[in-house]
C-alpha cells in the first residue's frame, strides 16, 4: 500500500512537472486559420473502334466531383480545430468490403475508405478525436485502417493515453448482380495505448486493437467472407543513445477468430472480457527489431521481422504472416571535394525473406540486395550504377522441381552539364539490364526473360528566361524464347510561366511505337496541358488535361483496333490564412 | 441363452447390413491447410439411401491419418451431430463432416491448428463412416481418400520493390511488375490479376487499394512478369500540390526537395484466383486472395539546376526523414 502511494505520488509529480515545462511564454494572436478547401472535378473519355470491340476497359469513373475542406483554426495559445473533410461523390471501389457497391447508404458513405470526415480539437495536451482517423499506433498493432468514430489522445508531459472506437466498415449485402457486390459484415474498431515518451530519447507503449464483426448485419451474408473477430496486444520500446545509435523493438500477441458463427470452445485460448474463444480462434505472436546508428555522413541499420503464421491484426488488413524477414542497410558518403562536401554517396541494403516458417519442408527463401553509387566526378561529370536482385527459392515439395525465380538488374546512367551564363546543358544517358530466370517445376527448364533499356535525355535550363524545356528517347528490348517486344517513345516537354507568373504552364507529347514478334507496329501518342494558375492570393485555379491515342497493328485478333482516352481534372483550391 | 443371443446378433447384422448406405467420399488432391477454409469445393461426402428404406438417423464418424497410419484426429461421437436421412441422396461437405466443434486433434496437429488454424503440411488420408446414434455401432463402408495439404502461400510483389521511387522519363514508357509465384505450386492453374492504383492527394495507400478504381487490372497466367505500358502523363497528376503538413512534417532541406518533383504514387498488389475466379488458398487473410501491396512513387524533376544525386535518391531520403 505504503509502495503504490509513493508511486502514484511520483508519477502525479512527474506529470505536472511535465506539464508546467511544456507551457512556454511564445505569444500567439487571438485567432488565426491555415490549411485549404476546394473541389475538382474530373472527366474521363474513352472511345474505341471498332465499335464493340472490347479489348480496352475504362480505367476511370467518367465523371467524379472531389471536395476537401481542411481549415485549421487556432484559438489563442492552446485551442487549435483542424478540419479533414475529403470526399467523392460517385464510389469506385474495387477491393475491399464496399467493391462493386454502386448505390450507398448514408452510412456506407460516411464509413467509405474513398471518404474522410474527421474532426480533431486539441486543448494543450489533449486531442479529441472524432469521425474518420487513420492512427497509427505501431507496426504490429494498428497502422492502416481507416476508422469512424471518437476518441481521445493525451498527452500530458511524457505520457500518452490514446483511445479510439467506432466503425471502420458499414454492412453490405451481398448481391449475386450486376453489378455483383461481394458484400460485408458490420465492424466495430477499439483501440487503446498507454505510453512514456521523451523526445530522442526513449519511447514505450503499450498497445490493445480489438475489431468485430457483426454477424447479422449482411443480409443475405456475404458467400465467402466469415464474421471475424481480432485482438492484438503488443509492447512497443525505442531508445535513442548518443552519436544517432537506436534500438526499437516491438512484440506482439494476436488472438483471431477465423468465423464468429462456429461455437465457443473452452479449451481455446482466450482473453476475457476483451476475446472469448470460438473453435475458429488461433494465438500466436510476432516481433521486429531495429538497431542501427544516423548521421549526417553514415547511416547504417539492421532490422528483423517475424511475424508467425497464425498471427492476424486487424489493424493491417493484408499483413503476410508466417514469414521472417532480416535486412542490412547503409548509407554513406566518402571521397571529399574541395568544399568539403563529398563526392560519393552510396545506399545498399541486402536481406533475406524466409516464408512458410511454419512448415520446414516447404519454407521459401527470398534474397534481396540493392545497391546504388553516385559519384559525382566534377563539375561536369557524374556517374550513378544501381544494382538490384532478387531472388525466390521453393522446395519441390508436391513437385518434381522446386520454385526457383532469380532477377537481376544493372543500371549505369552518366550525365554530362555544360555551359555559360544563360544556358546549362545536361546530357544523360541511361542504360538498364534486366535478366529475369524462372525455372518451371514440372519440367525443370528455365525460362530466360532479357530486357535492355536505354534512356537518353536532353535538358536545357535557360537561367534567364521562363522556359523549361526537356527532351527523351528511350528504347526498350524484352525478350524470352518465342517473344520479342521494341519499345521506343520520343517525349518533348515545355514548361513556362505567364502574367507575371501567376500562370504556370507545362505541355508534353510523346510517341511511343511498339512492335512484338513479327506483328506490325502499334502506334500511341500522349498530349497533356497543365496549368496552376494564381487567381488572387488565396485562390488557385489548377487544370490538367491528357490525351492518348492508341492504334494497334495486327497483334490482336481485331485488326488495326483503336481507342481515345481523355482526361480533365480541373480544380480551386483556396488557403485559408495569410 | 447363448443360442438366443447367436440368433439375435445374426437378425441384427442382417438387418443392417440390409439397410446400408451407398457412400462417396470426394476430397481435392491439394486443400487448403487451413482448415477453416474447406468449404463446397474441397470435400464432399454423398450419401445414398434406396428408394423404399426406411428413415434413417446417424452420425458420421471421421478420422484423419497421417501416411504413417498416425491418428491425427477423431470425431468426438458423443458431440456430433445426429443427422437423418430418408429415401433420397444426402450431400454433405467439409463443415458437416469434419466440423471443427467436435474434431478432436492431438499431439502436434493440435498445437499447430490452435496457433496458426492450419495442419502441418504433409500427406493425408481421410477415412468417413456412417454409424448409429447412441451406441455407435457401424452401417455403412469405410471410405477413405488421400490428400496433400502444401500450406500454399500467396504471391509476394517484389518489382517495383515497396517504396520503390522511378524517374517518370521511363516509368511513362513501361513499368516491369514482378511477383513470386504462389508456392508450391498447385495442381489446378492459377491466374494471377495485376492491379494498380493511383494514390490520389490526400489518400493514404490502403484507401487508395480500398476505394479507387484499378488503372490496370491484367490476368496473367503462367509467368509471374508484366511489362506495363501506363500511358500516362506524369506530368504533375495530382490536382492538389499544396499539402499544408509539410512545414511540420519535413526539415527545410526535405521540404525543397519535395517541392521541386512531380509526384504521382502507386499501390499494386496480385490477386490469386482459381480457373473458377474463386480467390485462391492459404495465407489468403481477407478471403479475397489479395497479396500485401507495394507503393511505388513516379518522380518528375522539375529543379532548375540538377546537380548532385539522382532526385529519386534525395526523395527517398527525404521521404526517410520525414517526422512523425
Amino acid at each position: 500500500m505504503k509502495n503504490k502511494t509513493i508511486l502514484i505520488t511520483t508519477l502525479a509529480v512527474m506529470v505536472c512537472t511535465d506539464i508546467v515545462a511544456q507551457e512556454t511564454a511564445t505569444k500567439k494572436p487571438p485567432f488565426s486559420i491555415s490549411g485549404t478547401a476546394g473541389v475538382s472535378y474530373e472527366y474521363y473519355g474513352l472511345s474505341k473502334k471498332p465499335k464493340g470491340w472490347t479489348g480496352f476497359s475504362p480505367r476511370k469513373p467518367w465523371n467524379q466531383v472531389r471536395f476537401n475542406f481542411s481549415p485549421q483554426m487556432q484559438f489563442g495559445k492552446n485551442f487549435s480545430l483542424p478540419f479533414n473533410f475529403n470526399f467523392a461523390m460517385k464510389p469506385t471501389n474495387y477491393a475491399g468490403p464496399y467493391s462493386g457497391i454502386t448505390k450507398q447508404s448514408f452510412g456506407q458513405f460516411i464509413t467509405n475508405p474513398m471518404n474522410s470526415f474527421g474532426l480533431n480539437p486539441k486543448y494543450k495536451w489533449a486531442e479529441l478525436q472524432l469521425g474518420t482517423q487513420y492512427l497509427n499506433y505501431s507496426e504490429l498493432s494498428t497502422g492502416d485502417i481507416g476508422v469512424f468514430g471518437a476518441g481521445f489522445d493525451l498527452r500530458p508531459g511524457t505520457y500518452s493515453i490514446k483511445f479510439f472506437t467506432g466503425l471502420s466498415q458499414q454492412g453490405v449485402n451481398f448481391f449475386t448482380g450486376p453489378p455483383a457486390t461481394n458484400g460485408a459484415y458490420k465492424r466495430s474498431n477499439w483501440m487503446f495505448s498507454l505510453g512514456k515518451a521523451k523526445e530522442e530519447k526513449y519511447e514505450v507503449a503499450i498497445n490493445f486493437v480489438k475489431a468485430k464483426d457483426d454477424s447479422t448485419s449482411a443480409s443475405p451474408p456475404p458467400l465467402l467472407i466469415k464474421p471475424q473477430e481480432g485482438f492484438t496486444m503488443s509492447l512497443v520500446s525505442k531508445v535513442f543513445f548518443n552519436k544517432g545509435w537506436y534500438v526499437k523493438m516491438e512484440g506482439a500477441q494476436s488472438i483471431y477468430t477465423k468465423n464468429l458463427l462456429l461455437p465457443l470452445d473452452v479449451t481455446k485460448a482466450s482473453f476475457k472480457p476483451f476475446i472469448e474463444a470460438h473453435t475458429s480462434t488461433v494465438k500466436d505472436f510476432a516481433g521486429d527489431a531495429a538497431i542501427g546508428k544516423k548521421g549526417k555522413n553514415l547511416d547504417i541499420g539492421l532490422k528483423l521481422k517475424y511475424i508467425g503464421a497464425g498471427f492476424q491484426t486487424p489493424g493491417y488488413l493484408f499483413m503476410l504472416p508466417d514469414r521472417f524477414d532480416y535486412t542490412l542497410n547503409t548509407r554513406f558518403n566518402a571521397w571529399k571535394n574541395k568544399t568539403g562536401g563529398y563526392k560519393m554517396n552510396v545506399v545498399a541494403s541486402a536481406g533475406q525473406r524466409v516464408n512458410n516458417v511454419s512448415n520446414t519442408t516447404l519454407k521459401a527463401k527470398q534474397f534481396i540486395g540493392n545497391l546504388n553509387w553516385f559519384t559525382q566526378f566534377n563539375d561536369h561529370l557524374s556517374l550513378n550504377v544501381s544494382f538490384n536482385n532478387f531472388g525466390f527459392q521453393a522446395p519441390g515439395g508436391i513437385n518434381p522441381y522446386g520454385i526457383k525465380n532469380v532477377s537481376n538488374d544493372f543500371g549505369v546512367n552518366p550525365t554530362y552539364t555544360w555551359g555559360n551564363d544563360k544556358v546549362i546543358h545536361l546530357l544523360s544517358l541511361n542504360y538498364n539490364y534486366s535478366k529475369y530466370d524462372e525455372r518451371d517445376v514440372i519440367t525443370g527448364l528455365v525460362t530466360s526473360n532479357n530486357t535492355h533499356t536505354a534512356l537518353l535525355t536532353y535538358v536545357p535550363t535557360f537561367l534567364t528566361k521562363d522556359l523549361s524545356p526537356d527532351f527523351s528517347l528511350m528504347y526498350f528490348r524484352n525478350s524470352m524464347p518465342g517473344f520479342t517486344l521494341k519499345l521506343i517513345t520520343f517525349s518533348a516537354g515545355l514548361g513556362w510561366s505567364a502574367a507575371k507568373k501567376k500562370m504556370n504552364f507545362r505541355a508534353q507529347a510523346q510517341y511511343n511505337y511498339s512492335k512484338t514478334n513479327s506483328f506490325s507496329n502499334n502506334n500511341n501518342i500522349i498530349a497533356s496541358l497543365n496549368n496552376d494558375w494564381k487567381v488572387s492570393k488565396k485562390l488557385t485555379w489548377t487544370t490538367f488535361i491528357s490525351t492518348n491515342q492508341f492504334k494497334y497493328g495486327n497483334e490482336i485478333v481485331t485488326n488495326n483496333a483503336r481507342y481515345l482516352e481523355s482526361n480533365i481534372r480541373t480544380g480551386f483550391q483556396y488557403k485559408f490564412g495569410k | 441363452m447363448k443360442k438366443i443371443f447367436l440368433i439375435a446378433g445374426i437378425c441384427f447384422t442382417s438387418h443392417v447390413c440390409l439397410a446400408q448406405l451407398t457412400t462417396t467420399l470426394v476430397v481435392v488432391p491439394q486443400p487448403p491447410g487451413t482448415l477453416i477454409n474447406w468449404g463446397t469445393k474441397e470435400l464432399t461426402y454423398i450419401i445414398s439411401n434406396q428408394a423404399g428404406s426406411v428413415i434413417r438417423n446417424f452420425i458420421v464418424k471421421a478420422e484423419l491419418k497421417e501416411s504413417n497410419g498416425t491418428v491425427v484426429a477423431k470425431t468426438n461421437l458423443a458431440k456430433a451431430r445426429v443427422r437423418t436421412i430418408g429415401p433420397a441422396t444426402l450431400i454433405l461437405y467439409a463443415a458437416d463432416v469434419i466440423p471443427l466443434e467436435v474434431m478432436v486433434f492431438t499431439g502436434r496437429h493440435k498445437t499447430s491448428l490452435e496457433r496458426t488454424g492450419k495442419l502441418p503440411a504433409g500427406n493425408y488420408e481421410l477415412c468417413l463412416q456412417l454409424v448409429t446414434p447412441i451406441d455407435f455401432l457401424p452401417f455403412s463402408e469405410v471410405r477413405c481418400r488421400n490428400f496433400t495439404l502444401a500450406a500454399f502461400q500467396l504471391p509476394i510483389p517484389m518489382m517495383p520493390a515497396n517504396e520503390q521511387v522511378l524517374d517518370a522519363e521511363k516509368a511513362q514508357t513501361s513499368v516491369m511488375f514482378r511477383w513470386t509465384p504462389v508456392a508450391p505450386r498447385p495442381s489446378e492453374l492459377v491466374k494471377y490479376i495485376v492491379t494498380v492504383f493511383e494514390i490520389l492527394d490526400r489518400q493514404t495507400p490502403m484507401q487508395a487499394l480500398r476505394s479507387n478504381q484499378p488503372l490496370l487490372t491484367k490476368e496473367i497466367i503462367g509467368t509471374t512478369q508484366y511489362i506495363w505500358q501506363p500511358q500516362l502523363s506524369f506530368a504533375k497528376t495530382k490536382v492538389w500540390a499544396d499539402d499544408i503538413q509539410a512545414d511540420s512534417l519535413y526539415s527545410k532541406e526535405d521540404k525543397a526537395v519535395m517541392d521541386s518533383v512531380d509526384v504521382t504514387t502507386f499501390i499494386w498488389t496480385i490477386q490469386t484466383v482459381d480457373s473458377r475466379g474463386v480467390p485462391f488458398g492459404d495465407g489468403n487473410v481477407n478471403s479475397d486472395g489479395i497479396s500485401e501491396p507495394n507503393v511505388f512513387t513516379v518522380i518528375k524533376d522539375r529543379r532548375k539546376i540538377k546537380t548532385g544525386p539522382p532526385l529519386r535518391i534525395l526523395y527517398l531520403n527525404s521521404m526517410k526523414n520525414r517526422r512523425n
